[in-house]
């Protein structure tokens, strides 16, 4: 913390803070007043409030009925692992990717570029590029079966629709990867190699150059990134729609099966699932920050 | 094309079972826009008037049909029309429903809507379609209104609310260089190909509206016909049949794709999963358009279709009239354009598979030009697949069975 500056300072200070506060405030509006009434909207109608329906009242039933569901306790599980795992490795490879542009000398211009390529591709036609080169009858599968590795689609190791999830997790990856290492090349871009040839003269060997130079210096835009990753892949309705299993499936899929039910009772869970998606996102980004935090300051 | 309309969305169905049981919250819809009642007037009134035709909109074939021939023939009574394409048909009763609820009984949004099942039962008990009309169409002459399969929808009697548009029947399409005629000659029969060839089949997860049909068909089999299955719903004769069909239904997994692990989404992958050569056989309703899809070799030349000696589900399918449409005269006018021998006629050739809800028998001069139409070998003559048809069983049963099957099968 810095000691308090002279008091016109502070005045000036002010009147910035109400300049910006002014200047967001339609944007504010429009977030506040779409997300917010939205949210709210749907809290009401998780609790039971279905004014089209006579008779309806206040109830908690939509979430303790969560609980013993098998399809949202199996879907919860799996929205968390693939999202956490998807989060994680776009990390990790777009720091290395990022390394590995920043290093190069020439050509980075050109990388980046490529790097940019991805970028304004929608999830969708993502999920749909792997689904056909992924699947038991994609572009892979026929591949090796040219190749004489398979004799029948069912030979090549099923990719979509899978237990795991390799196809979802790839076009996760695929999609969020470039985006991440953007960000980290951009704070790379901010003087770092002259703190590294300073930490070099020091003595200091390349892994705690990284680990006490580059690592924090990158941190807090990779980890800000990395919550947009985090809060985008845990509530992705297409990509698991196109690539993944009707059951069990994630949070957003299970949510949108409810929704579009048979039974207008089901209504109040899908919301329900929606509120307990904003809630845990929420909450992990809450988690994410604090690790980041702590691995940005740590030396 | 498999016509995919039902969708099902039964939640407006109950939730206007608690409206019935409220006590009067609901306001009863009037028929504000009285239609004249000489067909010549119907004539006069549309002239002018703007269609906002609401129906699905997958099918591009019959998106170009509508777009192309339905509205240049429209066109010259002076009636313009609006394709209002929707992803499913219960979005557009929810349209009408809440229209109404918000006192809008006479400028509607909605004129006409490609409807069939549980939308025209949903909107039957909101009192939302105009009802009386259909048999006063000039071109209903043509349709066999006593024909159980045109004067009911999923069970429930039409009573002249809604206009024949199309039957559809479901089939089993398959590739005769892998699978025999033998092995389809019943549900049985191609189940014991199925467990020979494990992998080789599959059906989407229901409520799928094909992978329902799918289950109901296990379903009419396992109670030896469709017989004991119509009627409203009945628990002891449910609990009779069900743990028979889930564990026939759960021991067959194995032999499907992936093992019985997971189950396709949608129809749409089950029938890229046929074209991939992943599967050799799979349901749908409706077998018209293989013929084309084989001609462009998106279909090997091998494939066949077949209905089961016991019978195969099929339906109508149907268009209605919201009460609170603005535009009813012209609905009707289109209405009746649709039902004319030679609509149903260009929508049987082109766009391909839309099967005619008119006898084709009475339709005049077209009822040579109908029997010429060439059956592609992928397909079966609509005589045959007329004659295979089999009720579909109430609404009532297919919520019960689409529910049970998540949690008897899928989540075993």
């Amino acid at each position: 913390m810095s000691a308090a500056g002279p008091d016109t300072e502070q005045r000036a200070a002010r009147r910035a803070g109400l300049r910006v506060a002014v200047l967001l405030a339609p944007a504010l509006l429009v977030v506040v007043g779409l997300f917010g009434t939205g949210l709210g909207l749907g809290l009401l109608q998780s609790l039971g409030y279905q004014p089209y329906l006579p008779g309806w009242s206040w109830t908690t039933d939509a979430y303790t009925g969560l609980l013993d569901d098998r399809a949202v306790r199996a879907s919860f599980v799996l929205t968390l692992r693939m999202s956490v795992l998807a989060t994680a490795g776009s990390a990790v490879l777009a720091l290395g990717i990022a390394m590995l542009v920043h290093s190069t000398r020439r050509g980075r211009r050109l990388l980046t570029a490529v790097l940019q390529v991805g970028l304004p591709v929608p999830h969708l036609v993502g999920a749909l590029a792997m689904s056909l080169m992924l699947s038991q009858s994609g572009l892979l599968s026929r591949l090796a079966y040219a190749a004489g590795l398979t004799s029948s689609p069912a030979d090549f190791p099923a990719l979509t629709q899978d237990r795991f999830g390799w196809a979802v997790l790839a076009e996760y990856l695929w999609k969020e990867t470039p985006f991440v290492t953007i960000v980290a090349l951009t704070a790379l871009a901010r003087g770092v190699a002259p703190l590294q040839d300073v930490a070099a003269t020091l003595g200091a060997r390349p892994w705690q150059r990284f680990r006490h130079v580059v690592l924090p210096l990158v941190a807090p835009a990779v980890g800000a990134a990395s919550v947009v990753v985090l809060a985008f892949t845990f509530g992705s309705y297409e990509v698991p729609a196109v690539l993944g299993r009707p059951y069990p499936a994630p949070l957003a899929v299970v949510a949108y099966q409810r929704f579009t039910d048979t039974d207008l009772a089901v209504r109040p869970q899908a919301v329900a699932i929606g509120v307990v998606l904003a809630v845990a996102v929420t909450a992990l980004v809450a988690v994410y920050l604090r690790l980041l935090d702590r691995l940005g300051t740590a030396r | 094309m498999p016509v995919r309309l039902l969708r099902t969305t039964w939640s407006v169905a109950a939730l206007l079972l608690l409206g019935a049981c409220s006590t009067g919250s609901t306001v009863p819809a009037t028929s504000s826009a009285s239609v004249p009642a000489r067909w010549a007037d119907v004539l006069a009134e549309a002239k002018g008037q703007t269609v906002n035709w609401y129906m699905w909109g997958g099918d591009e074939g019959l998106n170009r049909y509508v777009d192309g021939w339905v509205s240049r023939e429209a066109a010259k009574v002076g009636v313009t029309v609006r394709q209002v394409k929707i992803a499913d048909t219960v979005d557009a009763v929810n349209k009408i429903l809440g229209e109404r609820q918000a006192g809008r009984t006479s400028d509607g949004s909605v004129d006409l809507v490609w409807v069939n099942g549980e939308n025209f039962a949903t909107g039957r008990q909101a009192d939302l379609w105009a009802c009386g009309w259909p048999s006063r169409l000039p071109n209903a002459r043509y349709v066999d209104l006593a024909d159980p399969a045109i004067a009911n929808d999923f069970g429930r009697p039409v009573e002249d609310c809604e206009a024949a548009w199309n039957t559809t029947t479901s089939a089993l399409v398959y590739d005769s260089a892998k699978v025999s005629a033998a092995d389809v000659g019943s549900l049985a029969a191609f189940e014991q190909w199925v467990r020979a060839h494990p992998g080789r089949f599959t059906y989407p997860a229901p409520p799928d509206f094909t992978g329902s049909m799918v289950v109901r068909t296990f379903a009419y089999d396992e109670a030896g016909g469709y017989q004991g299955l119509q009627g409203s719903f009945d628990q002891t004769r449910y609990d009779g049949l069900a743990p028979r069909l889930w564990s026939r239904l759960t021991a067959l997994g194995p032999s499907l794709w992936r093992g019985g692990d997971t189950y396709p989404a949608s129809q749409e992958a089950v029938a890229k999963l046929f074209a991939d050569a992943e599967i050799d056989a799979y349901f749908t309703y409706g077998v018209g358009g293989l013929g084309t899809q084989v001609a462009q070799g998106r279909l090997p030349a091998t494939t066949r279709s077949a209905v089961f000696s016991g019978g195969s589900i099929g339906n109508a399918n149907f268009l209605a009239i919201p009460k609170n449409s603005p535009h009813q005269a012209a609905a009707m006018v289109l209405a009746d354009l649709l039902q004319s021998p030679a609509a149903q006629y260009e929508k049987k050739v082109n766009p391909p598979g839309y099967d005619p809800a008119i006898d084709t028998t009475k339709a005049g001069d077209f009822a040579a030009r109908f029997a010429a139409i060439p059956v592609p070998a992928a397909e079966l003559p609509t005589t045959v697949l007329a004659e295979a048809a089999v009720p579909e069983m109430q609404a009532s049963w297919v919520t019960r069975l689409e529910k049970d099957w998540v949690s008897e099968v899928q989540q075993r």
